[in-house]
């Protein structure tokens, strides 16, 4: 199997169904926001260039369904991934509940050489819903999750107003460009050959 | 059944347990002259009668085999080879409409020597009634047909597979295993490294029993068993696949005849293309002449060249001759000759046909919609239909009720209600928002859409809902502007196109592996080069098939499009034929620009509104009779929207395990 391009940086998102993957995607790539999005099916992704230090990377960014029932398919979709973005709807209490399992269904099927350092970020979008009136999970819940798994990166954004969408992927584009050089450099004598590392570091349980 | 008495295996570890346990071997495990080596020194781990694949609902039809399981140094090999055939004519494959179609579907359905490093999951089905079967997924997506065990034994299989690869309990779904083939941490890390080729080989080739020759792509033991040597390409002696291959040759013998016939009729109706197409029809035969003679280098050949490999059938060509050209809409005049005075439809074969080639009028569909759909029969008459439309309705009511019906209070104590409302209510105020009657804020018929989906996910609890099932009903409530009768078209529709929907994926795996058989019957080049490509999954065209087109064509189009699909004239599958079609169409720029997954997959969505409908039903027409009875020999039995085998009342109530934790 050819190698990937070394400029290509695999991004997936991944959330239960309506809490806007598809509208980050198209706020992030296209600035643009609509309420007319349809319900993924399948699997979509755009593509963006940005820039590092001046080198270019092509950031891909897979947009797929939301629905549970679909998750069979993403042993074809996951794969080569370098970052995984975990969205909720913080005006909805389960679509943050599901966050587990949408990280530990994305690391067996995508299975990266190094799971426990894997990047992922998670979004909390819809802040602006009802001037954050309607808001179910706080903040500090968030963040208290994310520092739970590994110190993952955390935003609360609004795919509708724009807000610190930007931001997030700046640091999901470096995350996966860290993830990339990674893999680059692995080389075969760090393997764990006991092979039963399922410990998981636990981070910092704060 | 008897099995689970047996012993209690409702855990993963009892698993192990069984089988180490000093319990007398079951049955199956004796009959094999325990671990007797194969001929070629795999060595024999597991053997199981009796196990069965239905082709078809009829149970004349369906085909028992022997499942086993090898092991060759560390790797483990799934083989289900059926059993011999009564002694019957070989050279059935002419004679069209024979019955004797079970020989060629043995050696479609044959599954010879897969290694588990192929396999990504097992699915286990052991319902209290009725028989326990598996389904096997492949790494590229691809599924088996469901493996009956007519004697049981499913747990018995699993705990014995357990012994030789790792056997993961699917955190999500009880029912899922998880394989994986990787013993050794090392061989674990080295693979997930992606490392060259050559790595692993020397990594495998000490534990391989037979150290393969160089030159030589694979040993064969007598029933055809092959072994797969690694040195990047996989051959396989006998390989089912060039056996279709093999037949399509002998087809298109056939189709040559076939166009040799209707040609002089159709020099008098399509003048222009005359010289053309016969010119080409003439000159079909060559290149496939070289296949019979060099079969290899017919799958070496794509990856090699950029220039795109000949399509066989040259499609844009032949449905010059063949795809008839489309008509006008069925109306309302001549839709009044189909009915007697009753109001029967005396020939439904002819009227489906009909419509097959044109459709019907906007102001038609209402009414020939609910006969296309099932809702109703065709030699109704008037007055039974009325009568069935006021029981119909007040049915509808009642099972409406029973959700309105739902407190706050009850609802709070709901969960799947509550999720299941959730998602509808997400779902309907993004569906066809940009088509009037649909669009603008508090439309009314949004709310109908909600309620119709949340009164069928109580009609089909088992099913529920799933993301997909509101684009199917959008153009019904459009088309028959009632909320009754819209819910029963939706009925009907799903009673076809539910196991789409299903949690375990089955009508979409089985949608897949069909027509991921039909390309390589009907354009092996293209196949090759998606399974060179990785692409054999088909994944490129889920949303094509989950939601027919929805999201691919215009809403008149598309509203055309299914009613052409509903005519079931030709075949059930002719969307199938349909996706082949617009595949072909684009063959040479897939292969040309050598596309990747991800590129095809994103060319696939961008194809959306940019397909010819009318030039792409011709082309699925024409691509139908070229297929002749090897294509619909693809197509595995029950898959939608073929009506399910088995009891549709069974089918879903195992899998609604959203919930389980």
């Amino acid at each position: 199997m050819p190698a990937r391009r070394r400029t290509l940086l695999k991004v997936i998102i991944l959330g239960d169904s309506g809490v806007g993957k598809t509208s980050l995607m198209n706020q992030y790539v296209n600035k643009k926001f609509s309420n007319q999005y349809k319900a993924t099916i399948g699997a979509d992704f755009l593509t963006k260039e940005v820039q590092f230090e001046d080198r270019l990377f092509t950031l891909q960014i897979w947009d797929t369904a939301g629905q549970e029932r679909f998750q069979s398919l993403g042993v074809a979709f996951y794969r080569g991934a370098d970052c995984c973005v975990l969205v909720y709807d913080v005006n909805v209490a389960k679509s943050f509940e599901n966050l587990n399992n949408w990280r530990e269904e994305f690391l067996i099927q995508a299975s990266p050489s190094d799971p426990d350092n894997f990047p992922f970020v998670v979004l909390g979008n819809k802040v602006d819903v009802d001037g954050g009136n309607s808001r179910v999970v706080s903040e500090k819940k968030a963040r208290a999750w994310c520092a739970s798994k590994g110190n993952i990166p955390y935003f609360e954004t609004s795919a509708k107003e724009g807000l610190n969408v930007e931001e997030a992927f700046q640091v999901i584009a470096k995350n996966a460009l860290k993830s990339e050089e990674e893999e680059e450099i692995y080389l075969p004598d760090t393997i764990d050959v006991t092979g039963g590392s399922q410990q998981r570091s636990s981070g910092c349980e704060c | 059944m008897q099995e689970a008495e047996l012993q209690d295996l409702a855990d993963d570890a009892d698993y192990a347990v069984a089988i180490a346990s000093e319990k007398p071997a079951p049955k199956s495990i004796t009959r094999m002259d325990s671990k007797k080596s194969e001929p070629d020194g795999a060595e024999l781990v597991y053997l199981k009668d009796n196990v069965t694949i239905h082709p078809t609902q009829y149970a004349s039809e369906r085909i028992s085999g022997r499942l086993r399981l090898t092991k060759q140094g560390a790797s483990v090999f799934l083989t289900w080879i059926p059993y011999k055939a009564s002694p019957s004519g070989a050279d059935s494959m002419f004679q069209s409409s024979n019955p004797n179609l079970l020989d060629r579907d043995r050696s479609l359905y044959t599954i010879r020597a897969v290694p588990f490093t192929d396999v990504r999951s097992i699915r286990r089905h052991t319902p209290t009634l009725g028989w326990q079967y598996i389904i096997v997924v492949l790494s590229s997506g691809l599924a088996f047909p469901p493996l009956y065990f007519y004697n049981g034994g499913v747990r018995e299989f699993l705990a014995t597979l357990k012994q030789h690869v790792s056997l993961i309990r699917s955190a999500d779904d009880p029912n899922v295993f998880l394989v994986n083939d990787f013993q050794d941490p090392l061989q674990r890390s080295l693979s997930s490294l992606e490392l060259p080729r050559a790595l692993s080989i020397a990594n495998s080739a000490s534990t391989s029993v037979i150290p393969a020759p160089s030159g030589e792509t694979s040993a064969r033991t007598d029933d055809g068993l092959s072994i797969i040597q690694h040195t990047g390409r996989r051959q396989k002696v006998n390989d089912p696949a060039r056996d279709i291959s093999i037949q399509v040759l002998e087809k298109f013998s056939l189709v040559t005849k076939f166009a040799r016939d209707t040609t002089s009729q159709l020099l008098r109706e399509i003048q222009s293309d005359t010289f053309s197409a016969n010119d080409r029809k003439n000159r079909i035969p060559a290149p496939l002449s070289n296949n019979i003679t060099e079969p290899e280098n017919s799958i070496t050949s794509v990856s090699d060249e950029i220039p795109v490999a000949a399509d066989p059938h040259e499609v844009e060509k032949i449905s010059l001759v063949w795809g008839k050209p489309r008509q006008t809409p069925l109306g309302a005049g001549e839709w009044a000759t189909f009915l007697d005075a009753e109001g029967r439809i005396l020939d439904s074969t002819g009227l489906r046909k009909r419509i097959f080639y044109g459709g019907v009028e906007h102001r038609l569909r209402k009414e020939a919609w609910k006969f296309l759909l099932g809702y109703y029969d065709y030699d109704s008459t008037f007055a039974e239909r009325e009568y069935l439309a006021s029981v119909k309705k007040e049915e509808y009511e009642t099972m409406k009720r029973q959700w309105q019906s739902i407190t706050p209070a009850q609802a709070k104590r709901f969960t799947k209600f509550r999720e299941r409302k959730g998602l509808i209510d997400k779902d309907v105020v993004r569906t066809d928002r940009t088509v009037s009657f649909y669009d603008g804020d508090d439309n009314p018929n949004v709310r109908i859409l909600r309620d119709i989906l949340l009164t069928y996910s109580f009609y089909n609890f088992d099913l529920g809902y799933c993301q997909g099932m509101s684009d199917l009903l959008s153009p019904i409530l459009f088309v028959m502007k009632d909320e009754q009768e819209s819910f029963w078209c939706f009925v009907a529709l799903m009673e076809r196109l539910g196991p789409n929907f299903n949690r375990d994926q089955a009508g979409m795996h089985s949608q897949l592996f069909a027509l991921s058989k039909l390309v390589e019957l009907l354009d092996s080049p293209l196949h090759n080069y998606f399974k060179q490509n990785d692409c054999l999954n088909y994944f490129f065209c889920f949303r094509w098939v989950l939601i027919q087109f929805k999201r691919e064509l215009e809403y008149e189009e598309t509203m055309l499009l299914w009613e052409v699909l509903w005519t079931h004239h030709l075949s059930e599958h002719l969307h199938l034929y349909l996706c082949v079609a617009i595949l072909k169409r684009h063959r040479k720029k897939i292969m040309g620009e050598q596309m990747d997954f991800d590129t095809l997959l994103k060319f696939i969505n961008e194809l959306s509104g940019h397909i010819d409908l009318n030039a792409a039903l011709r082309d699925a027409e024409a691509l139908f009779f070229c297929a002749g009875e090897n294509g619909e020999a693809c197509i595995p039995p029950g898959t939608p929207p073929s009506l399910p085998a088995e009891d549709t009342s069974l089918m879903y109530s195992q899998q609604d395990d959203d919930e389980i934790l």
